[in-house]
């Protein structure tokens, strides 16, 4: 048993010690133990990522110019992202500047992305926390329709469409064989939504699910296929020709133009008419379950993503925030500087990898990740069955990175919460808004609901921006603009003998970096930090706990056996294992 | 009741004819004679929905991914008419104790007749717990499932060959699951990510006819990989008229000449990309511009650089392929040769020099004469 | 089958005559190989690095098709010739033999062998007369050629066999052995490679025969000709 203070959290693990593992409904492999005191609230939190697949290690001594597919391996789910980032480290590092039409074409694919996760992550990993799937069948799927059409113009509302799906749900469940519905928490009286809602959300799960599949076809436009596009160092492989010769076999024309953009409008849509009205519709059920702030009232940090302009990444041409809030003093934003060794560090302490000296963190360009797996002494069961973790020990295949010393959160509900503290309308108001609508303080952003009601915001956001974006490519392909690629340094014999880069992104999950060092051609070193490592981070050589942890912290759970509140906040991160550990 | 597949397209308001033209286009896409339809058609309408268990190792989830990306069928209809979906971390409601109550009660009810399907791999160091599940390796929970599924599918290049995690050096002894169910019969759907409907083709024809697809010498389903994308590639015209883009964003680039010199991988490749397309069809890699980086294949992470056609050669130092060998003993042939050419040149002249006396005179034959 | 095989050909030292060696279908085979090698190696390394673009339609050129045409049409005279060689070792004269049979289990061969690469090191004052082939070059035609073009034959036709499709003849002959070898990407790297290892062997082989016909005591490339050995003092 052990207690102390950090953070402003009282960590005591002498309660009742509960167990999540498998935690689904998430990307990969994630672990989560708490204690309980005698009320049924969360007292301690440990977070352990489970996998390990050491892509930093097999990319050492490959081709630069490859290394964007091994890294967009590191994840599928938030496909691509790595695979941009990689392309903008090796770009740093080596000095190329890319065209004007690929960095707009890089910013539509990660725009795409952002909309389809989020969409995904709302209805198909996350809607279950919050909404009763059998419950729907209680529903008069009349009172439903009078729900659909009163908080949005979205055609598919009519009594006999949600009797329909209201049918086909009650056949399922008839049929005896629930399939990924088996054994949910349903009926837990932390669920509150009433049947008609439960409907809503029940069909408009299904309709997501149909839907999400159209977003992601810009990304096979543009790069091929969806998951995993194709990516190039230099620009965009997708050449474009509109009305030259041979116009119909290039990747980019004009009837492809179009399709993008018919994509758009329909994403737009879809985005502002079902997903935004229905996560008002559910989020004004909860208000009152305003848990699992964690750090988000005192730590967050974003990079800022989507240069407006190509090669340029300094804060004002970012148009998603950049900087770093401290002790919730959202009168400052801080700089982030990822080239600072002191900035940015990752320790490992507690974490399933060696150092030298695990007192210290190492910042990425000199990055260790040496596994070693080894159980706290107070860990219960065998190394090769684990009962109970010691978070004392080492306990978790995530590193854990600090920003000047800090646990950090990252994601949309960093994001927005810069963007709020910089008064920037576009950010500000849309949040002013939805707090209003639901008659609740600022402060409620700092919540597992807060998390959620970011991520929703976003995805608007980025839907709208592809609209810009691709305005912009036509004008610049009127213009008479239609470079795609520079390839004055492709080859290898143009590059200096050695150098160092980095690259980063907001990805959906939040702040993203890859460091790279080439010497001859070669990748000496490569490390990656990811969103899921930030939020998942264990404890650091001074006990602090990371977002993950201080999220769960104080939390009371309905019902100690089924863990509900416990997915509801973890699921708010949207947490991404494959990621975090890589 | 089970609901069965046809009804389910029923209640979503599709007319009898759709549902024949959708049996067709299933036939279609998997090379079936227009005579099953009627086949498919009735297997859809009687068939109770078949126990998948889904289990995830070491992987980046993009199958999965690609999975719900299915377009015919829908992965909503799959998930709910044709199969039963009774595990899979990344969709499942339940989780902990809960999650892994549904595996067993599975295993329990259906023993032999439900489906395996398995993303990812396990690694095989440090005792398997590079990847862990409910505090054991994964590779344990790997072989309890199989040992009583029907049929084992291998999803994707992690679950087929090893995929990226089992690149050189391997860290973690990422493994197939071939070799690890030796005693299974493993379908293998590879692909990085495979595309969607060939995940989904997969498993309505083991539903519809209630048997597994012919497998060509590797265990993949003929019907989608008995082709090269080279193969069936639409730009194979400009291959064959030696068009190629020479870099990228040049005017080859533009008019959708082949990709060969930029190392696309199409001609080492086997998949359905050039037939079947991604996403409904909208695209595949070379279609789009970027060349194939041959991601259904066995180990093709160590077989490039991707913008080359010759594959580097480990062990020859840096930046070694077949003609930096092939030149560099060629070369050393050459020299030796010439070294050898003089030398006699020299030893000739003088014997020339010298001729006349003979110093020692060559031993007889040691052979038989005949 | 009524032929055995000579552990060795050396002829005696007084032996100034004139020998019939290789008979016609031998010298007919050995030109036509060394034909289609030329053309396989060249329309092989123009596959894997194809001459610079053509512009304009893909229906006006078939740069590329015509290349491997060549490449395939030497493929089979290559393969063909291959195995009626093969089959000819049965019936042909001894010499004809030699290329397939290395006497590996006789001691004189061994010993004629070291005789021989003294000789080629310039450690023995003159060379022997052989009637056939000398165990150095026989050595080498078998490591170098019988291996390397089975290599080439195998893997090619297994790459063939992928072109023709599955269930084609050639990937019925052919076809096992991509699993063998890894993954196609494999073949290719292979197929490639073979062709270096059999061009090592041409660059000594060309050099080695018209050596002989210099410096050695009987004829060499004359005989590959003619099928006459002639000796010399
Ligand atoms: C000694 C004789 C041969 C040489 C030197 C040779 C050389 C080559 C080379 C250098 C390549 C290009 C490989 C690459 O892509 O890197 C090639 C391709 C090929 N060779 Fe050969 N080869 C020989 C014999 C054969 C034989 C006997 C066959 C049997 C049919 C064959 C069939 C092929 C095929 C099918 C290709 C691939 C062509 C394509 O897909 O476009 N080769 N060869
Ligand atoms: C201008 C080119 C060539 C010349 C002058 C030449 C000359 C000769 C000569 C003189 C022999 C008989 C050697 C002896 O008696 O030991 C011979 C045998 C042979 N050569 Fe060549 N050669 C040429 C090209 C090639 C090429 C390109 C190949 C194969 C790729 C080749 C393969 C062989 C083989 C396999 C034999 C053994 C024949 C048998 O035992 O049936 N030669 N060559
Ligand atoms: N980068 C990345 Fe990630 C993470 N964490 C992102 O959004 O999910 Ni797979
Ligand atoms: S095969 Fe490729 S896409 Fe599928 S899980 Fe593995 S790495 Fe991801
Ligand atoms: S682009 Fe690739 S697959 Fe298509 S023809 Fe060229 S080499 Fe073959
Ligand atoms: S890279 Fe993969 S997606 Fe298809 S075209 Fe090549 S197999
Ligand atoms: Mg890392």
């Amino acid at each position: 048993m052990s207690v102390y203070e950090t953070q402003g959290f009282r960590m005591d693990n002498s309660g009742r010690r509960v167990v999540v593992d498998p935690v689904t409904r998430i990307e990969g492999h994630l672990r989560c133990e708490v204690n309980l005191d005698s009320n049924n609230i969360i007292r301690n939190a440990v977070s352990s990522g489970t996998m390990w697949r050491g892509i930093e290690t097999i990319l050492k001594g490959r081709d630069p110019r490859d290394a964007w597919a091994f890294t967009q391996r590191i994840c599928g789910v938030c496909t691509g992202v790595h695979a941009m980032v990689s392309v903008r480290t090796v770009e740093d590092a080596l000095g190329i500047s890319i065209p004007d039409n690929a960095n707009i074409i890089r910013n539509l694919m990660h725009l795409t992305l952002m909309v389809q996760d989020h969409l995904v992550h709302f209805y198909h990993l996350h809607a279950m926390d919050w909404v009763d799937v059998p419950n729907a069948l209680k529903a008069d799927p009349r009172q439903t329709s009078a729900i659909a059409q009163k908080i949005s113009r979205w055609p598919n509302s009519s009594p006999g469409y949600f009797r329909d799906v209201q049918n086909r749900l009650k056949k399922f469940v008839e049929s005896g064989q629930l399939g990924p519905f088996m054994n949910g928490y349903w009926g837990n009286p932390s669920y509150k939504l009433p049947a008609e809602v439960n409907l809503l959300a029940v069909t408009h799960y299904l309709e997501a699910l149909d839907f999400q599949k159209e977003i992601v076809k810009i990304h096979t436009i543009f790069g091929g296929k969806n998951p995993h596009p194709n990516w190039l160092v230099g620009g965009v492989p997708c050449a474009i020709n509109i009305d030259g010769d041979l116009a119909a076999g290039a990747p980019l024309n004009m009837e492809r133009l179009n399709y993008v953009s018919q994509i758009i409008e329909r994403t737009i849509t879809f985005i502002d008419q079902v997903y935004i009205p229905d996560l008002v519709a559910i989020a004004s059920y909860y208000k009152d379950w305003l848990y699992g702030g964690g750090l988000s009232s005192q730590n967050v940090m974003s990079y800022g993503e989507f240069p407006d302009h190509p090669n340029d990444y300094s804060p004002r041409n970012l148009l998603l925030p950049r900087g770093a809030i401290i002790g919730g003093d959202l009168s400052t934003v801080h700089p982030v500087d990822l080239r600072n060794p002191r900035e940015i560090e990752e320790y490992v302490v507690h974490s399933w990898y060696r150092y030298p000296d695990e007192t210290r963190g190492i910042h990425p360009w000199d990055g260790i990740t040496d596994p070693n797996y080894v159980l706290g002494k107070k860990a219960k069961g065998t190394p090769t069955d684990i009962k109970e973790l010691d978070e004392e020990g080492k306990y978790t295949f995530i590193k854990a990175p600090r920003w000047n010393g800090h646990a950090m959160e990252v994601g949309p509900l960093a994001r927005w919460i810069i963007g709020y503290a910089q008064k920037k309308p576009e950010f500000k108001e849309p949040v002013d808004k939805l707090l209003g609508t639901l008659g609740l303080p600022v402060s409620a952003l700092f919540s597992t609901l807060g998390r959620t009601a970011a991520r929703g915001l976003e995805a608007s956001w980025a839907a709208h921006k592809m609209r810009y974006f691709h305005k912009r490519l036509m004008d610049n392909i009127r213009a008479g603009n239609t470079a795609t690629a520079n390839t004055e340094k492709w080859e290898p014999r143009t590059w200096p003998k050695e150098c160092k880069g980095v690259g980063f992104a907001e990805a959906p999950r939040g702040a993203l970096g890859h460091w790279i060092r080439i010497r001859e051609g070669k990748i000496e070193n490569y490390q990656a930090v990811v969103p899921t490592t930030w939020n998942g981070s264990p404890r650091d050589p001074k006990g602090q706990i990371g977002a993950f942890e201080a999220a769960l912290m104080n939390t009371p759970l309905a019902d100690p056996k089924q863990p509900l509140e416990i997915l509801r906040t973890l699921h708010s991160f949207d947490p991404c294992l494959a990621c975090s550990t890589h | 009741m089970s609901e069965t597949v046809y009804e389910v397209m029923k209640s979503q308001g599709i007319t009898r004819r759709s549902f024949i033209k959708f049996c067709s286009l299933m036939a279609a896409g998997m090379s079936l004679a227009p005579s099953f339809v009627p086949v498919i058609a009735q297997a859809l309408e009687t068939m109770p929905r078949v126990p998948v268990l889904w289990l995830h190792g070491l992987e980046c989830t993009c199958c999965s991914e690609s999975f719900i990306r299915s377009s015919h069928p829908l992965a909503k209809d799959v998930i709910l008419s044709m199969i039963s979906l009774d595990y899979d971390d990344t969709l499942m409601a339940a989780a902990g104790n809960e999650a892994e109550a549904c595996l067993e009660s599975v295993m329990e009810k259906y023993p032999g007749e439900y489906i395996l399907a398995v993303e990812g791999n396990p690694p095989m160091n440090e005792d398997g717990m590079y990847c862990i599940v409910g505090g054991k390796p994964f590779v344990e929970q790997l072989r309890r499932v199989a040992s009583k599924a029907k049929a084992v599918i291998a999803w994707g290049s992690c679950a087929s060959w090893g995929c990226v995690q089992a690149a050189k050096p391997n860290p973690t002894q990422a493994t197939p699951i071939h070799e690890i169910l030796t005693d299974k019969q493993v379908i293998k759907i590879p692909g990085c990510p495979p595309i969607a409907e060939v995940m989904t083709g997969v498993i309505t024809y083991i539903t519809t006819f209630g048997r597994i697809p012919d497998l060509d010498r590797e265990g993949r389903p003929k019907m989608f990989y008995s082709q090269r994308i080279h193969d069936k590639c639409y730009r194979r015209p400009n291959y064959d008229a030696g068009q190629y883009v020479e870099h990228w964003d040049d005017e080859g680039a533009r008019k959708g000449y082949c990709l060969y010199k930029m190392g696309c991988k199409g001609p080492v490749t086997y998949n359905a990309c050039s037939t079947t397309g991604w996403n409904n069809g909208v695209s595949f890699p070379i279609k789009s511009g970027h060349g194939c980086i041959g991601c259904s294949e066995k180990d093709f992470w160590d077989k490039g650089p991707f913008y080359k056609h010759l594959s580097n050669l480990d062990g020859f130092g840096i930046e070694a392929d077949a003609d930096t060998i092939g030149l560099t003993a060629l070369g050393v042939a050459g020299a030796g040769v010439a070294a050898h050419a003089l030398l006699t040149g020299v030893k000739k002249s003088r014997e020339d020099h010298e001729s006349g006396k003979t110093k020692d005179s060559p031993s007889g034959p040691s052979g038989k004469d005949q | 089958m009524g032929y055995k095989v000579e552990v060795s050909t050396v002829a005696p030292e007084n032996d100034e005559g004139v020998h019939y060696i290789y008979e016609a279908p031998v010298r007919l085979w050995h030109w036509i190989n060394a034909g289609s090698f030329f053309v396989l190696a060249v329309s092989g390394y123009l596959i894997a690095h194809p001459f610079p673009s053509l512009m304009g339609q893909a229906s006006h050129h078939f740069l590329m098709g015509d290349i491997r045409f060549s490449h395939f049409v030497a493929a089979y005279l290559f393969g063909g010739g291959f195995l009626i060689r093969f089959l000819w070792s049965f019936i042909g004269n001894t010499y004809s033999r030699e290329l397939f049979r290395i006497p590996v289990t006789s001691g004189i061969w061994w010993k004629d062998l070291a005789r021989e690469i003294r000789w080629i090191f310039f450690l023995e004052k003159r060379p022997r007369k052989y009637y056939g082939h000398n165990p150095v070059a026989q050595s080498a035609m078998f490591v170098f050629f019988v291996l390397g073009a089975l290599l080439m034959i195998g893997t090619g036709g297994a790459m063939y066999g992928e072109g023709l499709g599955e269930g084609s003849w050639a990937d019925r002959i052919f076809g096992w052995i991509t699993p063998l070898v890894g993954q196609p990407q494999d073949l290719r790297t292979l197929h490639h490679l073979g062709m270096w290892f059999i061009l090592v062997f041409v660059a000594g082989h060309i050099y080695m025969a018209i050596r002989e016909d210099i410096v050695g005591r009987q004829t060499s490339v004359g005989t590959m000709i003619s099928g006459f050995r002639i000796f010399r003092k």
